[in-house]
């Protein structure tokens, strides 16, 4: 069996995405893009593109499909396209022309003639900041203004003005967005008044959920297909405008639709990560204990103000011991595509912030950064009572100095020829949770299992994990589990998302797999049955009682059964009431700039993760590999141009820069393995995100260590190193 | 993307003879056209005629067919040409791009490339977006009120160091032009990138015999290490004898709107020493005449600092 199930799929090519579906008749859509970025559309001539060739709909506000907005407990409303006239920002989906070939449909959509009423629009966050809101409650409720002071402590700023050191300074990330290898696309087919749509998601059952509230379908009238997805980060949780007009094309023309966007469309017809400014300050004794952290944040939000980037909350507010804490959140509503969750939301501007200023901090006390990360280690999250459950941060750094070298890092670094090395190091963590999650097991009379859920596999090894805790939970080999997922008929698995799906959809394979053995041997001892009146326990695949012993799979033919299922759900329970849960690690990087152009260049990486037990070695460390490239990008390439009227300058893929395999060099990941079972009966945390978390910072921090230059903003740019 | 009209003649003559739109390796021109930038009625598939191969017997002759990415594994090739070559896009472009195709790639200026925004490059007269806009990848030399957009190609930059020359034919005839005077500075007529006359067709390119210029390098920075087009980039060659400098080929790319040769450079460096100090003095006079614009400024020093980081590599390998 291969580590990873879907691996030769997808190298292959056999691998079937969303949009790789096709269908007898099908037809092709085409999305139009506002060319605005704050207005009324007055009116839009589709004459030329009605008459173009192939084209059999053309659809806009003024002849809309339609559309209702859906809403689900866990992401609130979400924007269906083509309801009104108003646009809100540059590259907002207003029109949807469908053909006969996506060629004719591009074609035709071109053609597309739109005249808009105009309004001053405000793109900038630097402009916005003036006109700062509230951010509303975090996703827990918890208010965005956050205050802890010790006792007699009247203030934040007190404690920072008796705090021996002091640093403060404004920090400032890019807009960024997830730039998925596959564009948000589906293909829609209806067929006797069931809607099935293939579209590459976080989670087919909320897809079919959102699509049926959009098109006032019962859910059970619609059935979400999404066995891979090229990439999500979270920027697939929504169901995408594709999605949407492909299924409401496809009930209104009767014809099966496919829809994709363009690259460049998915930079403004999707969501991304907000831009963020964060101002820290930070108190410490002259041993380097912190006395107090401020963290003010203000981010990038769309005009609907539906996201919000918590960075000072994702961060400050659980890092570090400190006995004063004082932390805000403001949003800037601006003309611009709307925000969402991406990889490690808060947490990785944030941590680019908080880590950046805890280095300055190492500087200003002429202290090793790792010390002063070690004196402020915590033992639980700053003003609350319940410990991390299983915390072993000072290990990882301990194991990373070690491995990395950390003990010959020069306070101001090294030369190695033309070029100025540094190394820099952060703190990375991102918080444990769970998702509810639904599993099923069925055990078959071939002696194979399948282990079966909606959720879905974006990449980060889903599918292999079903296979391997389910044959840990079965104790038989993991070929003889055939896994499935991707398929909202399957039992519920909720959003892979949060860094959650191992530690739900692996806990619930481990009730429903008791469950089911529990139920097989109800059925192994009933009434003329092989095992009838016995005491029977199980193990290794076979039932044994008396000496005997059978196969599953030999039970359940001599009882004339094909198969025996039972479902198991987990959620987040009372442990929730004991312990802080948290996975931690320490990145370690080294830059090099050259010494006359500039440019820097990440030479060593290294980050030593505690996620509590690995149940896939080789899906975790490519994870938290993919994570860390995900933080050097952010810190020396990634960041989206957006222009006074709204447009972004680099919305495609040869000016939004990502790292090629040039930039990265060979990654070393590193698990110190404690599982951590009052989390959940796996062990198992999450490691989806926590790679990225703090790379950003190591990055600048090395910079910082091989120059002497500190760029408080990513990503740093040649020109931000240019001392002349 | 417009429909058109694809043919592939298959000899120099018939390709002369219908109007169209040449494709060679079609990563500029097929882009161009998704964009609905370029909109060719007839497209004419030149890679069957027979404009190969790469003969370095005399200084180098390239068939305007032949791809990057083969050019640059020849031995025999000046490393400067070489390196530029390399650093040039991706293995799959450079295995598809012509070397005619190259020297005749389109500007990358985001506005250039997008058919809502304002550009005199590709509609005359309805403004330059980029000297207000986003600017920080735009020229500093070269530049007009019309137009600031940077001349894209990596090849043209050694080429124009190294005075090739290329072979145009048309129905009328063939001639040969110096590939320096060959490109256009905008002026008021950026949508006049060069000297091509319609129907005209790159042949060849014929870089003359510099014994010399196997003593030369491309340093190209950029923002990413591979596959992203230059901030500065400096195609240089020395000529050292005893620790002197005897002669120098300096040309810049990314900064220019156009191949940008330095000749007030490789007049400081004619007799100099060769070293470091003087490579810099004469780096110094590099950017004289740039005009920088709000984002772009940062280039007037990454000019100099790329020039020397070149000519240094030079030096420090004739010691």
């Amino acid at each position: 069996m291969p580590s990873r199930l879907d691996g030769p799929l997808k190298v292959s090519g056999r691998a079937e995405y969303g949009a790789d579906h096709n269908f007898p008749g099908m037809a092709y859509g085409y999305v139009v893009l506002s060319t605005i970025a704050n207005g009324e559309i007055e009116a839009m001539d589709v004459t030329a593109a009605k008459s173009a060739p192939g084209v059999i709909g053309v659809y806009t506000p003024f002849d809309p499909l339609e559309l209702r907005t859906p809403s689900l407990p866990m992401f609130g409303e979400t924007w269906v396209p083509l309801q009104n006239r108003d646009v809100a920002y540059y590259g907002q989906p207003i029109g949807f022309v469908v053909a006969e070939t996506f060629e004719q449909a591009r074609d035709a959509a071109m053609l597309v003639d739109v005249t808009y009423r105009e309004r001053p629009a405000l793109t900038s966050l630097e402009d916005g900041l003036a006109s700062a809101e509230e951010a509303p409650p975090g996703f827990d409720g918890s208010p965005q203004t956050h205050t802890l002071l010790a006792s007699g402590v009247d203030s934040i700023e007190d404690a920072l003005a008796d705090s021996p050191v002091v640093v403060e300074a404004t920090y400032s990330t890019a807009t960024q967005n997830h730039a998925a290898m596959e564009p948000h696309s589906a293909v829609a087919v209806w067929d006797s008044g069931v809607l099935t749509i293939y579209s590459g998601n976080q989670g087919s059952d909320l897809q079919a959920m959102e699509v049926a509230g959009a098109l006032a379908l019962d859910p059970s009238a619609v059935h979400a297909v999404n066995p891979f997805v090229g990439g999500a980060f979270g920027g697939k949780g929504r169901t995408s405008t594709p999605a949407f007009l492909a299924a409401a094309a496809a009930r209104a023309l009767d014809r099966p639709i496919k829809a994709a966007l363009s690259r460049e469309q998915v930079f403004t017809a999707t969501a991304g990560r907000a831009a963020t400014v964060q101002k820290i300050a930070l108190g410490a004794d002259t041993d380097g204990r912190l006395i107090a952290v401020r963290h003010d944040s203000w981010c990038s939000t769309a005009m609907d103000r539906s996201f919000v980037e918590p960075t000072s909350h994702g961060t400050s507010r659980e890092w570090y011991a400190t006995p004063n804490l004082a932390l805000s959140q403001k949003m800037v509503p601006l003309n611009i595509p709307p925000t969402t969750f991406m990889r490690a939301p808060g947490e990785a501007p944030g941590s680019f912030a908080l880590e950046s200023a805890i280095d300055e901090l190492a500087v200003a006390l002429n202290m090793d950064p790792i010390e002063l990360r070690m004196r402020n280690n915590s033992t639980a999250p700053p003003g609350r009572d319940l410990q991390w459950s299983s915390k072993h941060l000072d290990e990882c750094f301990s194991v990373g100095a070690a491995r990395f070298g950390w003990a010959s890092r020069s306070p101001h670094g090294r030369t190695d020829g033309d070029w100025l090395v540094g190394v820099g190091t952060a703190t990375a963590m991102f918080p444990a949770l769970r998702f509810p999650a639904s599993v099923e097991v069925t055990l078959q009379a071939d002696d194979t299992a399948v282990v079966a859920t909606s959720g879905a596999d974006p990449g980060t090894g889903l599918l292999t994990v079903l296979s391997l805790v389910g044959a840990e939970s079965l104790d038989i080999t993991p070929d003889r589990i055939t896994p499935r997922l991707g398929d909202s008929a399957l039992p519920p698995g909720g959003m892979s998302g949060g860094s959650t799906a191992t530690a739900s959809a692996g806990t619930a394979i481990m009730i429903a797999a008791s469950k089911v053995i529990d139920d097989l041997l109800v059925v192994a001892t009933s009434p003329g049955s092989p095992f009838q009146g016995m005491e029977t326990s199980y193990a290794d695949g076979h039932v044994l009682a008396g000496g005997r012993t059978m196969t599953f799979g030999e039970v359940l033919r001599a009882v004339g059964r094909p198969s025996i299922s039972a479902i198991g759900s987990s959620a987040p329970g009372e442990e929730m009431t004991k312990h802080s849960f948290s996975s931690f690690g320490a990145q370690f990087c080294e830059v090099r700039v050259h010494k006359w152009t500039r440019e820097a260049r990440v030479s060593r990486m290294l980050g030593v993760f505690d996620a509590g037990r690995i149940i896939n070695d080789k899906a975790a460390r490519s994870q938290i590999m993919g994570g860390m490239i995900w933080g050097v990008s952010a810190a020396l390439h990634e960041g989206l141009e957006i222009e006074p009227n709204g447009r972004m300058a680099n919305a495609d893929f040869a000016g939004y820069l990502l790292p090629v395999n040039a930039d990265i060099p060979e990654v070393d990941v590193h698990f110190v393995q404690h599982p951590d079972t009052l989390h959940n009966a796996v062990g198992a945390r999450g490691v989806g995100e926590i790679g990225t978390v703090g790379m950003a910072a190591a990055v600048a921090n090395a910079i910082y260590n091989a120059t002497g230059v500190r760029v408080r903003h990513i990503p740093i740019v040649i020109e931000d190193l240019l001392d002349d | 993307m417009r429909p058109f009209e694809l043919t592939a003649p298959e000899t120099v003559e018939a390709a002369l003879a219908s109007p169209g739109t040449f494709l060679a390796g079609g990563t500029t021109l097929v882009d161009l056209m998704k964009l609905n930038v370029l909109t060719p009625q007839h497209v004419l598939d030149i890679n069957e005629l027979p404009l190969r191969g790469l003969d370095t017997s005399d200084g180098l002759r390239i068939g305007a067919l032949e791809r990057m990415s083969e050019v640059a594994g020849q031995p025999g090739v000046y490393p400067v040409i070489a390196r530029a070559l390399l650093q040039s896009a991706s293995q799959q472009l450079r295995n598809m791009a012509s070397i005619g195709g190259n020297l005749l790639q389109r500007t990358r200026c985001t506005y250039f490339r997008d058919v809502e925004m304002p550009c005199n490059r590709r509609q005359p007269g309805s403004g330059c977006s980029a000297i207000s806009g986003a600017n920080r990848m735009h020229a500093v030399l070269g530049t007009s009120d019309s137009c600031v957009a940077t001349h894209a190609s990596d090849l043209a930059v050694a080429l124009v160091a190294l005075d090739a020359e290329i072979r145009l034919v048309s129905a009328e005839g063939s001639r040969t032009v110096k590939l320096a005077e060959f490109y256009r500075l905008p002026g008021d007529t950026p949508e006049v990138e060069n000297d091509l006359r319609p129907g005209e067709l790159v042949t060849e390119v014929l870089v003359p015999r510099l014994d010399w210029a196997s003593r030369s390098t491309y340093v190209k920075v950029r923002d990413r290490q591979s596959y992203e087009f230059a901030l500065c980039s400096a195609a240089v060659a020395l000529h050292i004898e005893d620790s002197r400098i005897v002669d120098a080929r300096v040309a810049v790319g990314g900064v220019a709107t156009v191949p940008w040769r330095l000749h007030a450079v490789e007049a400081a460096l004619r007799g100099a020493p060769a070293t470091p100090e003087a490579v810099e003095a004469a780096a110094s006079v590099g950017a004289d005449g740039a005009r920088p614009l709000a984002d772009n400024g940062f280039k007037v020093s990454l000019l100099k600092r790329t020039v020397v980081r070149a000519l240094l590599e030079l030096t420090e390998e004739s010691r």
